[in-house]
């Protein structure tokens, strides 16, 4: 009896140990061996193994399982960050401030200027070549470097916007708004919808339109970074720009719903379930199409650079990730720009057709190379980033605000811009 | 004798004679003083502090002033603001009082009766209570949602209504907000309002009884007398829960359209987290805490005060 239950002792504790000798190098929240004595915290978002879509985050593992298996020693403990990535960012500023930032994090490219004003980011230029940083698109290179000519992140993907639209019930791609009011009116009496886009309190709201401001020439803000869309030299076109959106709703063009809509999956599940036959949105939207529909209803779908007043003044809005050093000590910095490098500047762009932000990239991977990422790299030409400057915050809060009163009709768009307009000013005079 | 009169006298500090020695309740006292001082009045202390500065998240140490006051306080939008959040928390705190009391009444008549289906009622209500505001919102988001797909429109489809415009029409908007918030509170109103009928005397409603009294009379002359210093407490607590309240509103509308349905708590978030303005976040957190005292100290004085000997 004893001897049995010695034995089954014995099978227990070695069955107990088994995940130990087996340990999972990859595991929800860390990368690497958990003995291993060096450690980095890295907060990233869903660009990694724990991404939603089972391709990318086996892509992912891979990636991070050779990059471990390179770097002995060490071990990568994975902060995952929220979808509100606005408050995600702004709650790792104050922890940058208050000396308690993860060592190294995604940080989105439309708040990095906040992060260098703040000083909380490390130098990352010992650890990429001139020759690097020179492929980088000129308006990363600015976004990333900071007063002294340093570097202080790596961008490593940028997106744009652009239509989407079911060529079956809009063969032609639109080239001007009003070929697009046309095109959502007579999709609409197929039984559609109309087009949709994001105008509710989002981030999403105030970029994807941008470009329609932009594309007739207009500027958010002066040299000196002072908000000025609405002063006398671009009031007129801003003005014109909110009532394309406005001129959608009302015609019936657009729904009314697009005022509730601050998420890019709606369009996916819209165009999934048949309902619309175009909408604003982003790059990476095209595979991810690809991956949520059958593949003779994804073949109807197609894309286009954004249509502007005319054919000629068209523009469209760039974001993106960079990767950013908190950490005071210049081996963990070393760490996360060797992060950047071996998994994400290249591979990781590769693996989830995120627009690479060097020239070379896309002559490099093959996947680049497909006639739907050609089209966007050629519409990156017109693109542009939202300015790095400490207001920028403020500016798209007003405008979500003013969009969300223009098409509601809760206001006229002279009164809604104005208020956003004063309302980013007074902001401006308390920085 | 009075039961006063023979009480001993409790030493300051525990010091006392030889013979009646008590011991000092300080040390018992200290974990929960310690406790409540770090986690609840240093933050309280620390608000009041960055309120009379200039500090924001994107950098400088921030200087101390009165200015941050002035320029809050007299903010354009403020007003609105201000009222938005009056109808959300009037409208949230109405609904969740008279529902939960009509539940609450509903689950005591049918547990007197042994009626079927008490218990899924109760645990019904109280799966909403339990539910993370951000989910509660979600939750509600897909049933508002607009779409040819969208939940509670599909509905009305079926039955040949014409659907409506929950989230976009700003005329309807705060309405469908408070809908999901009366959804998500109502529960705890049932169980203060469960708990207090049960504590009702019997009696009382057998004399209303012999006096030949209605249902409708018991209600009005028995049962909501009996449960008014309940149902002060919990308008109360419910009022100062709702003020508090954004994770729902954000995750179902963001506050918008524009501002429809921005309350002064999702107010403040933003302030804080989109603006980076920690000392106007500051002064607006120090306007919820004079609005939620000023409203608890008007309901306290309509509790009912202690018979006097």
């Amino acid at each position: 009896m004893k001897k049995s239950m010695l034995a089954a002792l014995a099978a227990a504790t070695a069955l107990g140990c088994l995940p130990a000798i087996a340990e999972d190098l990859i595991t929800s929240d860390r990368v690497g061996p958990s003995d291993a004595p060096k450690k980095m915290v890295f907060r990233m978002t869903g660009d990694g193994p724990s991404s939603t879509d089972p391709t990318w985050a086996a892509g992912y593992a891979k990636l991070y399982t050779d990059f471990i298996n390179n770097h002995p020693g060490w071990q990568l403990e994975l902060q995952m960050m929220t979808g509100d990535i606005s408050q995600e960012q702004a709650r790792m500023l104050e922890q940058a401030k208050a000396g308690h930032a993860p060592d190294c994090a995604a940080v989105d490219s439309f708040v990095l200027p906040l992060f260098k004003q703040a000083g909380v980011l490390k130098s990352l230029s010992p650890y990429f070549t001139k020759e690097e940083v020179d492929q980088l698109f000129p308006f990363v290179r600015d976004g990333v470097t900071g007063k002294d000519g340093q570097i202080y992140a790596w961008w490593w993907s940028t997106d744009l916007r652009v239509l989407y639209r079911n060529k079956e019930i809009v063969p032609d791609a639109p080239e001007t708004w009003a070929d697009t009011k046309a095109a959502a009116l007579k999709s609409v009496e197929a039984g559609m919808e109309g087009i949709l886009f994001n105008g509710s309190r989002y981030e999403g709201t105030t970029f994807d339109w941008l470009g329609n401001f932009w594309g007739q020439g207009g500027k958010l803000v002066d040299d000196a970074g002072k908000p000025v869309f609405a002063d006398a030299d671009n009031r007129d076109k801003f003005v014109k720009a909110v009532n394309y959106y406005r001129d959608l709703v009302e015609s019936g063009a657009a729904p009314k719903r697009v005022a509730t809509i601050g998420n890019y999956d709606d369009f996916n599940a819209a165009a999934a379930a048949g309902t619309t036959a175009m909408f604003v949105g982003g790059n990476w939207q095209y595979r991810q199409l690809q991956n949520s529909m059958e593949p003779e209803e994804f073949a109807k779908w197609t894309f286009s650079m954004l249509p502007g007043i005319t054919a000629d003044e068209r523009s469209t809005g760039t974001g993106g990730w960079t990767v950013a050093a908190f950490s005071s000590e210049p081996e963990k910095v070393e760490m996360c720009a060797a992060l950047a490098r071996e998994i994400y500047m290249g591979p990781a762009n590769a693996l989830q057709e995120q627009l690479p932000t060097r020239a070379d990239l896309y002559d490099k991977y093959e996947v680049f190379k497909s006639e739907a990422n050609q089209t966007f790299a050629k519409a990156l030409k017109v693109g542009q980033a939202r300015p790095g400057v400490l207001i920028y915050p403020e500016i798209s809060n007003q405008i979500q605000i003013m969009m969300g009163k223009v098409l509601t009709g809760a206001e006229t768009t002279d009164a809604a811009v104005d208020e956003a307009f004063k309302a980013t000013l007074d902001a401006y005079a308390r920085l | 004798m009075s039961a006063r009169a023979v009480r001993p006298k409790l030493p300051f500090l525990g010091v006392a004679g030889r013979h009646n020695r008590v011991p000092s309740p300080y040390p018992w006292l200290m974990p929960v003083i310690l406790v409540m001082g770090l986690f609840y009045l240093y933050p309280v202390i620390d608000v009041f502090r960055y309120a009379f500065t200039d500090l924001t998240l994107l950098g400088g140490e921030g200087h101390y002033t009165l200015s941050t006051f002035a320029n809050v306080l007299t903010r354009p939008e403020l007003l609105q603001i201000l009222w938005v959040t009056f109808v959300f928390t009037a409208g949230s705190v109405i609904g969740q009082q008279v529902i939960g009391l009509a539940m609450a009444l509903v689950v005591v008549r049918s547990e007197k009766r042994h009626l079927f289906g008490t218990t899924i009622l109760r645990t019904t209500a109280l799966i909403a209570w339990v539910v993370p505001g951000i989910a509660g919102g979600i939750i509600w988001k897909m049933l508002f949602n607009e779409a040819p797909f969208g939940g509670l429109n599909s509905l009305l489809r079926l039955m040949g209504m014409a659907p409506v415009q929950w989230l976009s029409d700003p005329d309807v908007v705060m309405w469908s907000v408070v809908l999901s918030n009366v959804w998500r509170g109502t529960a705890f109103s049932m169980v203060v309002m469960y708990a207090a009928l049960k504590a009702i005397d019997p009696s009382l409603y057998e004399a209303a009884e012999v006096d030949g009294a209605s249902a409708r009379q018991k209600l009005f002359f028995v049962t909501l007398p009996q449960l008014r210093p309940a149902i002060l407490v919990n308008m109360i607590l419910i009022t100062i829960q709702t003020l508090n309240t954004f994770d729902a509103i954000i995750s179902l509308t963001g506050g918008g359209p524009g501002r429809a349905t921005e309350v002064l708590s999702l107010y403040t978030f933003n302030v804080v987290f989109r603006n980076y303005d920690l000392a106007a976040g500051s002064v607006l957190s120090i306007l919820m805490l004079v609005i939620s005292l000023t409203l608890a100290l008007i309901y306290a004085g309509f509790l009912p005060k202690d018979d006097k000997a």
